[in-house]
């Protein structure tokens, strides 16, 4: 193959995506199930701060998306699949998300608590 | 399928050599800005339109079309298929050519700093025997309620009107998601003789359940002497 020439762009558009380069932290893991078209739970209590993951089980055998614009994400879980989805570091408030394929029975509410209201979440279910 | 950070360090890396240098571009640059993400299961007719004006510049009146099928064939890639017909003053429109897309899903959205695909492209220009590769990296960060997207591209072109030559693209996005249906942004495209920034406004309307329609619309203004004045790009994407 014959390359006459490179031609190329400025450098410095490119450094911009240098700068975003891989890097993972481990996150508290979650989990959600769908079944019946519906999510369990339908609300779900996260720290407010944090990046978490979100184990997503699908058991019924048709394909869920779990969508949220507020969220930012969209994730289609296959029939009797799951998907992890990586969510936040949040600001403290409520989220809301469905199943794009069920939009009518899977609705559910993801709740980040700050720090002190989930460090109190986190004891009054110990106890 | 998981990818280690030193897979995608390398072909950073490898990219900016290969489009490091000082830029021209003979083909359209202002196209749509990607997305690294690829949903399972999606299905989607796409329709493109771009068009340039300045009274005193060869690219004056110059219009393209795009319409495209796509489709995923994997969890993480998807596959589109495209008939381009362009319209270059003095000549009337004609359908130039034919492309295949596949963009492919690195990283989970979320799951690392920022998130990466791959998107390669074969373009053949009709009865001229030319043909584009085009191929690159597709970066997206989230920041709170704004998304940055970067394409870094590099496109080898041959045939036999055309100079065998590796080019270098680059296309950014900032855009504020402040409703599905309505999401401003400002774009940046920089490319063979051109360089153009301008405003866009993007977003999405549900009908029922996975059926939806994407729209995109920008005017991208020039920022050097060389580039076209005015650029407008138009795009619609109905998922099914």
């Amino acid at each position: 193959m014959k390359i006459n020439r490179i031609k190329g762009i400025p450098w410095q558009h490119l450094a911009l995506i240098s700068l975003a380069l891989p890097v993972q932290a481990e996150q508290a893991l979650f989990e959600l199930q769908i079944k019946d078209h519906l999510f369990h739970p339908s609300v779900l209590y996260v720290p407010a701060g944090e990046k978490i993951k979100l184990l997503v089980l699908n058991q019924d055998p048709s394909p869920e998306e779990f969508e949220s614009f507020s969220l930012n994400r969209e994730k289609v879980i296959l029939g009797n699949g799951k998907a992890t989805l990586f969510i936040g570091p949040l600001q403290p408030g409520r989220y809301h998300f469905f199943g794009e394929y069920n939009p009518d029975s899977a609705q559910g509410v993801l709740i980040a608590l700050p720090e002190a209201q989930w460090q109190q979440r986190r004891a009054d279910n110990a106890n | 399928m998981r990818f280690s950070p030193s897979v995608l360090y390398a072909a950073c890396g490898a990219l900016m050599l290969l489009v490091s240098g000082h830029s021209l571009a003979d083909g359209r640059v202002v196209d749509k800005v990607y997305h690294p993400y690829v949903q399972a299961l999606e299905r989607s007719v796409e329709y493109r339109y771009f068009y340039q004006r300045q009274a005193d510049h060869p690219d004056n009146n110059t219009m393209g079309q795009k319409l495209g099928y796509g489709f995923s064939v994997a969890e993480r890639a998807a596959l589109e298929i495209y008939l381009i017909a362009d319209r270059v003053s003095p000549e009337d429109y004609k359908l130039s050519g034919y492309e295949l897309e596949l963009r492919w899903m690195l990283t989970e959205q979320g799951q690392y700093s920022a998130d990466w695909g791959l998107l390669f492209e074969l373009e053949r220009q009709n009865n001229q025997d030319n043909f584009e590769f085009t191929t690159g990296l597709l970066m997206e960060k989230e920041f709170g309620p704004t998304s940055l997207t970067l394409n870094a591209l590099a496109v080898y072109e041959w045939g036999k009107t055309i100079e065998t030559e590796w080019e270098g693209e680059f296309r950014a996005q900032y855009r504020y998601r402040l409703l599905p249906a309505v999401q401003p942004a400002i774009e940046l495209y920089v490319g063979e003789n051109y360089k153009g920034a301008g405003p866009s406004l993007m977003g999405v309307h549900k009908f029922d359940k996975q059926k939806q329609l994407k729209w995109e619309f920008a005017v991208i203004m020039a920022i050097d002497n060389d580039t076209v004045d005015r650029t407008l790009r138009f795009a619609l994407e109905y998922e099914f």
